[in-house]
C-alpha cells in the first residue's frame, strides 16, 4: 500500500503561486488519479518517483519510506523502484524496442531472457529490433510499458499514457494495462484527465482541484 | 622546415584537441545541468578567449603561468622550469583558445537533449554517471563532434597567443601558422604558399567533415 501525505510550494515568477497539499492512500489494483490540467497530477506522479522533492510530508511504499521529513528520508530516484511511464514515452531514440526493455533489467543474465518475455507479453516481438522511430505510438506505448514493468517495480506510475493514441488503441492498451497490472499485483497510480479511460479502468478514483483532493 | 612545422602543429594540436574533448565535455555538462553560483561568471571567464584578441589571452597566460608567473611562479620555484618558450606551452595557448568551441557546441547539445530520457534512466535505477554515458553521450554525439572538430581547426590556426607564451623558435614552437608568417617576412614565398595550401586543405577538410557529420542522420 502506498501512503502519500505531502505539501509542496511552488513559486514561479511567471505564474501564480501554487500550493500541492494532498493525502491519499492506494491499495494495489489501479487507482485514477483524475484532475484538469493544471491540478498537479503530473507533479504528484514526479513526487511520489523522487524526481522533484517535497517540501514536507512522508510517502511509503509498504514497509518502505520514500521520504518523510519529519526523520530527514529522502530515497534517491533510482532507490525507489518505481516504474513510470511517460506521457511522451521517453523510449531511448538510439536504442531498439528490445534494448529499451533490457536497459533497466538488473540481473546480466537475465537480460536476454527477460526482455524476450516482456516483448511476448505485449505481443510486439516483431518489432524488437526497431527503433522507435519506426513503431506506432500504440507500439511505443507498449514498449514503454514494458521497459516499466521489465525492472520489476514495487509501484507503476501512468502520466496519461494514452493521450497520443488514437480511440481504437487507447481501448486495446487499457485492456493491457489492466492485464498487466493483474499479473504483477502491484498497485498502479494512472493520470488521466479523460473521464471515459477513467470509467473504463474504474477502481478507485482520486480526484484533484487546484492541488487538492476533492475526493 | 615545412615538416618540421607541420609535425609540431599536428602534435600541439592533436595533445590540444585532447585536453579540449576532455575538459569542454566536463565544463559542458556542469554548465548544462548544474545550477551553482558563479555559474554565469563560469562561463563568461571560459568564453573570454573566443572575444579577446589572441594576444591579450597570450598576455594573461603569461601573468599566470610565466616564470614570475602566480601559477608559474611556484612551479619554477620547486622545478626550475617554466613552460614559456616550450611546446607544452603552444599547447596550453591552443586549448585555450579553443575550448569555448567545444563548451558552447557540446552544451548545447547535452541541453537538447529531452530530460524525460534522463529521468527515464533514473527510474530504471541507473546512476547519473552511467545515464550520461549510456543516454545523454550518444543523444548529443553530433554536436559533441561538431565542437570538437571546430576546436581543432581554430587550434590549428592559433597564431597570437602562441606567439605570446611559446615564441617562434623553429623545430621548437614554430608552428604552421607562425612559419608562414616567418616565411613571407623573410620574402620566402615558395615556402610560404606550401604551408598556406597545406594548411587551407586541412581545414577545408575539417569543415567539411563537420558539415558531413552534422546533417547525417543517426538514427534509422
Amino acid at each position: 500500500m502506498l501512503t502519500v501525505n505531502l505539501k509542496k510550494q511552488f513559486k514561479n515568477k511567471k505564474t501564480a503561486e501554487f500550493l500541492l497539499d494532498v493525502s491519499f492512500e492506494v491499495s494495489s489494483g489501479i487507482t485514477v488519479l483524475m484532475g484538469a490540467s493544471g491540478a498537479g497530477k503530473t507533479t504528484i506522479l514526479r513526487l511520489i518517483a523522487g524526481i522533484l522533492t517535497p517540501d514536507e510530508g512522508s510517502i511509503n511504499l509498504d514497509s518502505t519510506t520514500f521520504f518523510d521529513s519529519a526523520k530527514n528520508i529522502n530515497l534517491s530516484i533510482q532507490e525507489r523502484n518505481v516504474g513510470f511511464v511517460f506521457q511522451d514515452y521517453a523510449l531511448f531514440p538510439h536504442l531498439t524496442a528490445k534494448q529499451n526493455i533490457a536497459y533497466g533489467i538488473k540481473d546480466k543474465s537475465l537480460k536476454n531472457e527477460k526482455a524476450r518475455e516482456m516483448l511476448a507479453l505485449f505481443h510486439i516481438e516483431h518489432i524488437s529490433e526497431r527503433t522507435p522511430n519506426k513503431m506506432s505510438g500504440g507500439e511505443q506505448q507498449r514498449v514503454a510499458l514494458a521497459r516499466a514493468l521489465a525492472s520489476n517495480p514495487k509501484i507503476v506510475l501512468l502520466d496519461e499514457p494514452l493521450s497520443a493514441v488514437d480511440v481504437e488503441t487507447r481501448t486495446k492498451l487499457l485492456d493491457e494495462i489492466e492485464e498487466a497490472r493483474k499479473r504483477t499485483n502491484i498497485p498502479f497510480i494512472y493520470v488521466t484527465h479523460n473521464e471515459k479511460e477513467a470509467e473504463r479502468l474504474e477502481r478507485n478514483r482520486v480526484i484533484l482541484q487546484n492541488g487538492r483532493i476533492l475526493k | 622546415m615545412i615538416w618540421d612545422a607541420l609535425k609540431l602543429s599536428l602534435l600541439i594540436v592533436s595533445a590540444a584537441t585532447i585536453i579540449v574533448g576532455v575538459s569542454g565535455l566536463a565544463f559542458a555538462y556542469l554548465l548544462a545541468k548544474f545550477d551553482f553560483k558563479g555559474k554565469e561568471l563560469l562561463d563568461a571567464v571560459l568564453t573570454m578567449p573566443l572575444v579577446l584578441p589572441p594576444t591579450v589571452t597570450g598576455y594573461y597566460l603569461i601573468i599566470l603561468l610565466g616564470r614570475n608567473g602566480i601559477i608559474g611562479g611556484f612551479i619554477y620555484e620547486f622545478t626550475g622550469w617554466t613552460i614559456v618558450f616550450t611546446w607544452q606551452g603552444a599547447v596550453i595557448a591552443a586549448t585555450v583558445v579553443s575550448l569555448p568551441l567545444m563548451i558552447k557546441a557540446a552544451r548545447a547539445s547535452i541541453e537538447s537533449v529531452n530530460p524525460n530520457y534522463e529521468i527515464a534512466s533514473y527510474t530504471l535505477g541507473k546512476s547519473k554517471i552511467e545515464t550520461f554515458l549510456r543516454i545523454t553521450l550518444p543523444l548529443a554525439k553530433r554536436g559533441i563532434f561538431a565542437g570538437l572538430v571546430l576546436s581543432f581547426a581554430r587550434a590549428l590556426g592559433e597564431f597570437g597567443a602562441t606567439l605570446m607564451i611559446a615564441g617562434n623558435i623553429p623545430g621548437k614552437t614554430q608552428t604552421m601558422p607562425l612559419a608562414i608568417y616567418e616565411a613571407v617576412a623573410s620574402g620566402d614565398d615558395r615556402r610560404a604558399q606550401m604551408l598556406a595550401l597545406i594548411l587551407t586543405a586541412i581545414s577545408i577538410a575539417a569543415v567539411y567533415f563537420t558539415n558531413k557529420i552534422s546533417r547525417s542522420r543517426i538514427y534509422g
